[in-house]
């Protein structure tokens, strides 16, 4: 699958700021960042240095204090929170350290779940959907089994099912990996290199394991809110 | 949605049990306390089928006037308190008038049908009691002259249907103390009260041969608009001028029902405030675990802002989990609630408790409802990309 140039998420200019009744912190500073169609983009830098909280702009989670984020050359600060949660829903999968599995419902309907928020959407082509992305995990034969009956590695790739089963174009991966073992870490990341390279999906993940960041077509460093390379 | 609510809800059902039990508990008793303020309700907004405004029940004691001579005195009495300006009609009845809570009941039967029926309140009057109660009739006359000699009866709605339920009742025939012709149908007669249910009842004709003061020693007199403190004087002191061993009682009707609604009032309004007690605590625990419960679910509710729940989505969600949550408890009252009319257990008529149940889950409904929306804002006010990143 070939990278198109055309960006997908363009943030420009963007400084996130946390006030407080005592303090500024400043999280970003001055980020310009463009993410093509199809790239598989890693970020990396120490604890505290602004990862997490990019990775929310993108997935539109969060607003810049300054500057804007652009969706396909749109920018979407005028959006509402309506237009924005239809605009994650249809367009941004997320994949978190810690899974965020809904432990009280079984594998099937966790997977399920982004598609209960798409309009028009029947319970049939929701299962179909979630079956699907299930397959593409590999874990067809756990649909019944509720996150506590699973592994960690299990856990995650039922989270990459869930952020699959939307067909989005963009997967945010918030270190995907930090919470499993080598053997499991390298599982995940070869199913995100495996989307990247047979579905054109563009992945932008958050790592620290620099050996990971090396397999995606570009890493980008962060230090103090700022970009550095 | 609403699947996926149900299963979200069935597979936390332990967690939920105590707002499941909570829920159902408070259906019940709002149910049972419904039923009766129902039940009171419906019997207080119907016709009594009387008119009590201007009348006044006069209790009339003979002191140590010998037997023999009472019943004449009572007819002095009556001539007197006829001829007073300010009265408009008298009449002779028994200690049962209406708001009394007094009742003189029997079994009464068709000729041709000798089956047991419920007792039917008894009422001894003379042919004024039809005026000075201003009881409507649905049929036939009430008692006049034309009667003397005949026995004959004058009969209730609530009778006519229980024993002739698809005939006219006019020149039929009761048995009540020996046969005797139905003259004419009363609309419902309801001296029991505002709050009684409506009861099958029967008028006997004072004849001419009840010279007898006992059990007739009471009067009921209809008054002219604006008579007052005077003419009850006038009356009192006729009575003790005509007969100096006797005392009277005089009770307007209105007072009287006054007097009993209030005997019938304080226990329901007793009982509707140790409802509403309850019901505030009740609130306040769903107010309360569902607080507990957002604060605990924030992780959830920051994923599912993530995968494109919008804020109002959110707070619709919790709203929806609420009434599921209010639904399983309410399928479990309903199922008790069904028992009562079976069972015949607060001997009220079988719709009232079908409007208590759609009253006590209307409410349910509400008070989840209420107490739902701020925790709801509170779930839609949680900011996804914080609450992801708390675990």
């Amino acid at each position: 699958m070939q990278t198109s140039a055309a960006p997908v998420l363009q943030l420009t200019d963007i400084e996130k700021i946390y006030q407080t009744k005592t303090i500024e912190t400043v999280a970003l500073h001055r980020i310009n960042l463009t993410i093509g169609r199809g790239e598989f983009v890693s970020i990396m830098g120490p604890s505290g240095c602004g990862k997490s909280t990019l990775l929310s702009l993108m997935g539109l989670l969060d607003e810049p204090t300054h500057g804007t984020v652009a969706v396909d050359g749109r920018p979407v600060q005028s959006y509402s929170d309506k237009e924005l949660a239809g605009l994650r829903n249809l367009k941004i999968g997320f994949v978190f350290q810690s899974y965020h599995l809904i432990n009280d419902l079984a594998v099937l309907d966790n997977v399920e779940l982004p598609l209960l928020y798409r309009p028009g959407m029947g319970g049939k082509e929701r299962r179909q959907r979630a079956l699907a992305a299930l397959d593409k995990v590999g874990l067809s034969a756990r649909t019944g089994h509720f996150p506590s009956q699973l592994s960690g590695g299990q856990r995650q790739r039922v989270a990459i099912a869930r952020a699959l089963a939307g067909a989005p174009e963009i997967i945010l991966a918030d270190e995907p990996t930090g919470n499993l073992d080598s053997v499991m870490g390298e599982e995940i990341m070869d199913l995100l290199l495996g989307l990247n390279r047979e579905h054109g999906t563009t992945i932008v993940m958050v790592t620290h394991d620099e050996q990971q960041a090396l397999k995606t077509q570009r890493l980008i460093r962060l230090f103090d809110g700022s970009q550095v390379g | 949605m609403l699947k996926h609510l149900f299963t979200l809800i069935w597979n936390r059902k332990r967690a939920n049990a105590l707002l499941i039990v909570e829920i159902f508990l408070a259906f019940v008793v709002l149910f049972v306390v419904g039923s009766l303020l129902v039940y009171r309700w419906q019997n207080y907004r119907a016709p009594l089928g009387f008119a009590y405004e201007q009348v006044w029940e006069v209790g009339l004691d003979p002191g140590i006037q010998p037997k023999a001579e009472r019943y004449a005195t009572q007819q002095q009495i009556i001539q007197r308190i006829k001829s007073l300006p300010g009265v408009r009609a008298v009449t002779r009845t028994g200690s049962n008038t209406p708001f009394s809570n007094s009742h003189n009941s029997s079994n009464i039967e068709r000729p041709d049908q000798r089956i047991f029926r419920p007792p039917s309140n008894v009422y001894r009057v003379d042919d004024a009691a039809g005026d000075v109660l201003q009881v409507p009739l649905e049929e036939g006359r009430w008692f006049d002259r034309r009667d003397d000699g005949a026995p004959v009866v004058v009969i209730s709605h609530d009778m006519k249907e229980l024993l002739f339920p698809d005939e006219t009742a006019v020149g039929k025939f009761v048995v009540a103390d020996g046969k005797k012709r139905i003259v004419g149908v009363t609309a419902t007669y309801r001296a029991d009260g505002d709050f009684a249910d409506p009861k099958q009842a029967i008028f006997l004709r004072n004849g001419l041969q009840d010279t007898t003061f006992e059990h007739l020693e009471t009067l009921l007199v209809r008054v002219q608009p604006g008579a007052g403190g005077a003419l009850e004087k006038q009356i009192s002191a006729d009575i003790r001028a005509i007969g100096p061993s006797w005392s009277s009682n005089i009770t307007p009707l209105a007072e009287a029902r006054d007097k009993q609604m209030k005997t019938v009032l304080t226990p329901l309004v007793a009982l509707v405030i140790t409802c509403v007690f309850l019901i505030v605590n009740v609130a306040l625990g769903l107010f309360g675990v569902l607080w507990q419960t957002i604060n605990q679910r924030r992780s959830e509710i920051g994923l599912r802002r993530a995968i494109g729940a919008s804020a109002g989505g959110i707070s619709g969600q919790i709203l929806g989990e609420i009434l599921v949550v209010a639904t399983f408890g309410l399928a479990l009252g309903l199922l008790v609630a069904a028992q009562f009319p079976l069972l015949g257990v607060l001997g009220v008529r079988v719709g009232v408790y079908g409007t208590a149940m759609a009253l006590a889950a209307g409410l349910v409904y509400l008070l989840t409802v209420i107490c739902a929306l701020y925790p709801s804002r509170l779930a839609a006010g949680i900011q996804p990309a914080v609450a992801l990143r708390e675990e």
